[in-house]
């Protein structure tokens, strides 16, 4: 999936020239010309540039707004892209409630079989894998792990 | 000599040991499975290395990226698909050789040379950091912005195909470095009233994301099906004596060319290789042989990968200026393990120092045993089934992520740096500038500040101390002269199109 050059250049122009204004806001050191502002001012500066150059050879070479390679024509790529992101997202919202076991073998159970492995195979990775990475992270190095509401972690 | 002895203490302790022995078979496995790279090997161990003491976490992070490095070389070999892009130079090579039976040659030759150019770039390495210590003590503002700025300008003409995207990614790695309330006026940055973001984007996630998320990603939508390595039987240590006499010339070149590459901040070992086998071929006396399984360019080329990675310890070490993609990670850790990178370090705590140098030398003489030992299972390594491997390498990210602050906000980081990653990658936009951008961005911040208010606002100072005149003048050439070759080039380049 290529972005032409352009589109992604016309993004990075906007947001070079938001953080522009978002940075002139930012106070300088007491009793000094120069502060917080001036880095972030610059780097919007580099940005927009890069920005427009890209802008330009973008529209030069023009062959519409996304070139669709071989696996951005397939739905079940664009499933499997989906489905990954999901099961991060998933930890991110659920580990805290139902704790770090069960998420963790939930996720590698789905992403398992999405990826064609056998039920069963799937279920004993994912057993496994949780085990020996809550017992190196918990047990080993004493990272608190979530346990959950129901304190199944 | 009581430092070295210090270090000698701390490096050969069991548990040091024992941890140095399992980052190493951990970097032989990553980098032997090919679309896990040295980078994602180190990813994958900062999680883990975060809760160590220093030494043993630095030290599991210099073997583990030796051996990666090497053990790219393997499926290279015998699949002819590079395990690290460090490989990638003479992968043709390599496999032409296996193709004509002479595998085990090509990777005594890896392994042989590999574990050699290791060896040289530490000698260096131990040799040149020191001295150049002493002169960076007289460094002021002024040096460390323009070495910031060096190392930064490398990595995107240097170590880029296309300046335009190398340079958006920089900025991209710039402008992360900048949220949070680290900077000269402590003021929240970029926050929006978010608490979490106060303290910054953690770097660890994000790189965590950059370099592992993104390969998941990949993974998913690349079409099924994984190659049956090639056998090689044989004795691995046939023709090591013949090679190294007969070849000595074009291994001590890639030696030093190595570390040469790997000491200038921004380009690393894959640069390395590609200079070094097109070197390799351009001094041959038998070019025409290169390309159908000829050793002498492998040889040249995998000294100087492995050289490279010990010589971008130099910058690393002295200014906090990061070598290669690997070294920017490890600066971060340096950073959190209150072994703050720079010339204090080596008054301060000589023995950390002496440590990491006895964990390099270390590292290249177990790579020989161990590195046999991996090419003989390397059949095993590269059938374990990717769709298997790749969630429990995800599960592991999510956990590495979530354990640097124990909060669900590092997951989020790396979802959003790992879709960004895989972004940038299908759009050939580089991911190192990036990360070199968040790693170097405080610090070219805080000495351009600093320097500006010293000066009073004028540019002139930033050229008047010899050594900072010296090093401007070397950045601005690297910036002005890509262009004024690209101005040369376009009035030839306009009269060629319109007849094209």
């Amino acid at each position: 999936m290529r972005v032409n050059d352009s589109l992604i250049g016309a993004v990075l122009l906007v947001g070079a020239i938001a953080m522009f204004a978002y940075a002139r806001t930012l106070p300088a050191l007491p009793g000094q010309e120069y502060g917080a502002a001036v880095f972030p001012m610059l780097i919007a500066l580099g940005l927009g540039g890069c920005g427009l150059v890209l802008l330009a050879s973008g529209v030069r070479h023009w062959e519409g707004a996304v070139t669709w390679n071989t696996w951005a024509r397939s739905h079940h790529a664009w499933a499997k892209l989906a489905t990954v992101f999901a099961l991060i997202l998933a930890y991110i919202l659920a580990a805290q409630v139902v704790g770090f076991v069960v998420t963790s073998i939930l996720i590698l159970l789905v992403f398992l079989i999405v990826m064609g492995v056998r039920w069963w195979v799937a279920a004993s990775v994912a057993l496994a894998a949780t085990l020996l990475i809550q017992q190196t992270f918990a047990g080993l190095l004493r990272v608190p792990l979530p346990l959950g509401l129901f304190g199944l972690g | 000599m009581n430092a070295i002895e210090t270090a000698l203490g701390l490096v050969f302790q069991p548990s040091v040991l024992v941890t140095i022995l399992i980052a190493a078979l951990f970097g032989l496995v990553v980098g032997a499975i090919p679309g896990l790279t040295a980078t994602m090997a180190i990813a994958l161990l900062v999680p883990v290395t975060f809760f160590m003491d220093p030494v043993p976490a630095v030290g599991a992070m210099v073997t583990c990226s030796a051996m990666a490095i090497f053990a790219g070389d393997i499926p290279g070999t015998l699949l002819r698909i590079p395990g690290t892009p460090a490989s990638a130079a003479y992968t043709d090579e390599a496999y032409a050789m296996t193709r004509n039976g002479e595998g085990e040659i090509a990777l005594g030759a890896n392994l042989l040379f590999s574990a050699l150019g290791g060896l040289f770039g530490t000698f260096v390495l131990i040799v040149a950091a020191p001295a150049l210590a002493e002169v960076a003590l007289r460094f002021s503002s002024f040096e460390y912005f323009w070495l910031a700025l060096l190392g930064l300008t490398c990595a995107v003409f240097v170590g880029t195909s296309s300046q335009v995207r190398g340079l958006l990614s920089l900025f991209l790695g710039l402008f992360v470095s900048t949220i949070g309330l680290d900077n000269p006026a402590g003021v929240p940055r970029f926050t929006f009233g978010n608490t979490e973001l106060t303290g910054g984007v953690n770097f660890i996630a994000a790189m965590i994301g950059l370099f592992a998320v993104s390969e998941v990603f990949r993974f998913v939508i690349a079409p099924k099906g994984q190659a049956v390595p090639q056998e090689v039987m044989g004795n691995l240590f046939r023709g090591w004596g013949r090679m190294a006499t007969h070849y000595w010339r074009q291994q001590l070149r890639g030696n030093i060319v190595g570390t040469a590459i790997g000491i200038l901040p921004g380009s690393g070992a894959d640069i390395a290789a590609w200079v070094s086998y097109a070197l390799s071929k351009k001094m041959s006396r038998t070019p025409d042989r290169f390309g159908k399984g000829h050793v002498e360019g492998i040889i040249e080329s995998t000294s100087a990968n492995n050289a490279a990675l010990a010589g971008a310890w130099v910058p690393a070490l002295v200014f906090g200026i990061p070598g290669d993609s690997i070294t920017a990670i490890v600066i971060g850790v340096l950073y959190l393990k209150n072994m703050n990178p720079g010339p204090t370090i080596f008054m301060n705590n000589p023995e950390y120092i002496y440590a990491v140098f006895i964990i390099f030398i270390l590292a290249n003489i177990v790579m020989v045993p161990l590195g046999w030992a991996a090419i003989k299972a390397a059949r095993v390594i590269l059938l374990i089934p990717r769709e298997i491997l790749m969630p429990c390498i995800l599960m592991f990210c999510i956990v590495g992520a979530f354990a640097i602050n124990n909060s669900a906000f590092g997951v989020a980081v790396m979802l959003v740096f790992g879709v960004l990653g895989f972004l940038m990658e299908e759009n050939d936009i580089p991911v190192a500038p990036c990360i070199l951008g968040i790693v170097l961005g405080p610090m070219l911040e805080e000495n351009f500040v600093t320097s500006m208010i010293k000066s009073d606002g004028s540019f002139v100072a930033f050229f008047e101390r010899p050594i900072s005149g010296a090093l401007g003048v070397a950045t601005v050439l690297v910036w002005v002269v890509p262009l004024l070759r690209a101005f040369r080039r376009s009035p030839k380049a306009r009269r060629v199109v319109p007849g094209s």
